[in-house]
């Protein structure tokens, strides 16, 4: 029998007080719900514009800001917030993953929507229509990532110096990531002032803690990239240059946890989770790595970033892996994460039942809730409410479950899909009993 | 040990080097050139692509022994045309239109090319123009990549164009990619689809008519 029911009573709870229960594993009156709290939990900048415009939140021809410029992810604004039940906000560093600020915003027409983008956005296409992105906005040296003509965000651009092996050194790919400064550390207090009436729970990405996160590893904001930048080849080290690989996450542990110490003596616990990481470890089909692998070169470093917060703070640790993860997940909440994200319940082995009962009290699924590779962009409404239900009744019960898609809802969705998904959240979300998970 | 099974046990292992010295090596043996690649490399792709599908090896070691495969056919290769080796068919092979994403279309042209295929690598972001393009020029297969559910759609463009351009009969259209399935395939009339990139030489043999993994790998004219 389903825990949840259609909503009644007007809820007391704060947002914050919501995703706490969840992730203290209990029921809270209603199941807490992200939509743009982080870099994988939202939603493309065009069909948050077809949202707010089919929601009536705006006069047509209004604006979405482009918040995170790598996915093209829109801003979730407060009054989206308030009508779709959101319980989440994120806050983060002043650069963008490119490396130059979200700010001198500008208009900008592209995927047939009204944007805004940061003033140091290239808006100026290719002649073959591709956008290049430069990073840290500079000019001056090769581009970092390119959006196609027809495409709706950036990749990485491989920038990779013939390997040298001998003159291979981590300092190099370790050169990407620094410690906060006091002027991002500035920036979150403020930010974290900004959103705190809302008393919704904060998700803070201090930034530089995705140990090989692939999209990263070409440097995206490194003007010139030394070290391993080829995918290919940074996959491969993963056997042939372990200790290269080993040596690179060393150094960048070190990094982050000066960053995580200054950002908690800076905003204490103001924050509920921190964000960790977002490596992908899966694929469609399994992992892209062996478990052996995962315990040699990444379990180490994610122990030590969980101990120190679990040690030093009351925050919750998050990690983002797509794809099928289902070998790895034993050794991943070994770690120490407390939240699993996106839950890709498509990819093989991913089975939310299966997840719940073997994890599901010792991780919140953050994420799970709609399959966005199928149903979601092209199911029907009803096949999205069934779903959302059916989602909602297994990874739900006793907390542990933090709405949100399976990653950020892409560009083409229909709008028509997305309100359903949201009515469905809301239809669905509410418990009707309290008390511990048992 | 013979050369080629140190041949095929240093590409299992992914050991480029020591592949190619075993590859000239066993050339110098005067061991036939479409028999180090048949008992050689093709075998031990074969091997490696269970290895993958039983999920007792992973992207890196895959790609690892993939990269040790063509360090060896570069070797080979001179030898294989002066023998008149003929490929297992030619498969011209992308990531569709708007997607860049390429590590999986990477690890099935290598798999492709491992099994003796001929490969033209069209890269990422290919407009159907260019698979129409590489139909006409004789590829038997094209065979598609798309990674987005945002650009998975382009596959079907593609299997339209071919067909408009009057090239459907001619060449046999393949497919894989995270969001593709079976019921996709079917759905915008392309012939296969591959679940993963070692299962992609399977079906690229199925669509030739070749036996699926054990028959004779290459056509020696």
């Amino acid at each position: 029998m389903s825990p949840l029911a259609a909503p009644g009573t007007a809820s007391e709870m704060t947002s914050r007080q919501r995703v706490e229960l969840a992730l203290a594993h209990e029921e809270a009156d209603r199941l807490p719900l992200d939509l743009g709290g982080s870099a994988v939990t939202g939603m493309h900048c065009s069909t948050v514009y077809k949202l707010r415009q089919a929601l009536d939140l705006d006069p047509p021809g209004t604006p979405v800001k482009v918040t995170e410029p790598f996915q093209m992810l829109g801003e979730i604004k407060p009054d989206l917030m308030d009508v779709l039940g959101v319980d989440v906000v994120g806050v983060g560093r002043i650069a963008n993953m490119f490396g130059f600020p979200n700010a001198g915003w500008k208009e900008w027409r592209a995927f047939d929507v009204p944007l805004l983008v940061p003033g140091e956005f290239p808006t100026q296409r290719e002649p073959n229509g591709d956008l290049l992105m430069y990073p840290c906005a500079d000019r001056s040296v090769p581009a970092s990532a390119r959006m196609p003509a027809t495409g709706f965000y950036f990749d990485g651009i491989v920038r990779q110096e013939p390997i040298d092996e001998s003159k291979l050194d981590p300092a190099d790919n370790a050169a990407d990531f620094s410690v906060i400064s006091d002027a991002d550390l500035a920036h979150i207090a403020a930010e974290i002032e900004r959103v705190a009436p809302s008393r919704r729970a904060i998700i803070a990405d201090f930034g530089g803690m995705g140990f090989g996160d692939i999209a990263f590893v070409p440097g995206l904001a490194t003007r010139h990239p030394k070290g391993i930048r080829d995918l290919e080849q940074w996959y491969m080290s993963l056997v042939t240059r372990p200790q290269y690989v080993y040596e690179v996450f060393e150094r960048q542990l070190e990094i982050a946890l000066e960053t995580l110490k200054r950002a908690h003596a800076a905003v204490g616990d103001a924050i509920t989770v921190a964000f960790i990481t977002g490596a992908d470890f899966g694929t469609q089909e399994g992992p892209f790595i062996s478990p052996k692998v995962y315990r040699q070169l990444f379990k180490p470093f994610h122990v030590r970033i969980n101990d120190w917060v679990h040690t030093h703070t009351n925050w919750k640790t998050f990690i983002h892996s797509c794809g099928s993860i289902w070998r790895l997940l034993d050794d991943i909440v070994d770690a120490g994460f407390d939240c699993l994200n996106p839950v890709q319940a498509s990819a093989v082995d991913m089975d939310p039942a299966a997840l719940k009962e073997r994890y599901g009290d010792r991780i919140t699924f953050w994420g799970g809730g709609i399959d966005t590779q199928h149903t979601l962009p092209f199911g029907t409404p009803q096949e999205i409410r069934a779903m959302v239900r059916e989602r909602i009744e297994i990874l739900g019960v006793g907390g542990g479950f933090v709405f949100n898609p399976i990653h950020n809802v892409q560009a083409s969705v229909p709008v028509e899909n997305v309100l359903a998904l949201y009515d469905a959240v809301n239809e669905f979300r509410r418990y009707t009993r309290g008390g511990k998970s048992t | 040990m013979s050369t080629i099974d140190e041949l095929r046990a240093a590409v299992v292992e992914g050991q480029a080097a020591l592949a190619v010295e075993r590859t000239q090596a066993a050339l110098d043996e005067g061991i036939p050139a479409d028999a180090l690649l048949q008992d050689g490399l093709m075998a031990a792709m074969r091997e490696v692509g269970s290895l993958f599908e039983e999920g007792e090896i992973f992207v890196p070691e895959m790609l690892v022994a993939a990269h040790a495969m063509r360090a060896s056919l570069e070797t080979l290769r001179p030898h294989l045309v002066k023998a008149e080796v003929h490929a297992t068919g030619k498969v011209a092979i992308g990531t569709v239109e708007g997607d860049l994403h390429d590590i999986g279309k990477n690890l099935a042209a290598m798999m492709l090319e491992g099994a003796g295929f001929e490969i033209e690598d069209l890269g990422t972001d290919v407009y159907p123009e260019r698979f129409v393009e590489a139909a006409r020029d004789g590829a038997d297969i094209v065979a598609m990549s798309a990674l987005l559910t945002t650009t998975m759609t382009n596959m079907e463009r593609v299997v339209h164009a071919i067909s408009d351009a009057g090239l459907r009969d001619k060449v046999r259209i393949l497919i894989g990619g995270a969001p593709i399935t079976q019921a996709y395939c079917d759905e915008i009339g392309a012939d296969g689809y591959a679940k993963t990139a070692a299962s992609a030489v399977r079906v690229a043999r199925g669509l030739l008519g070749l036996d699926a993994s054990d028959g004779p790998a290459a056509v020696v004219s």
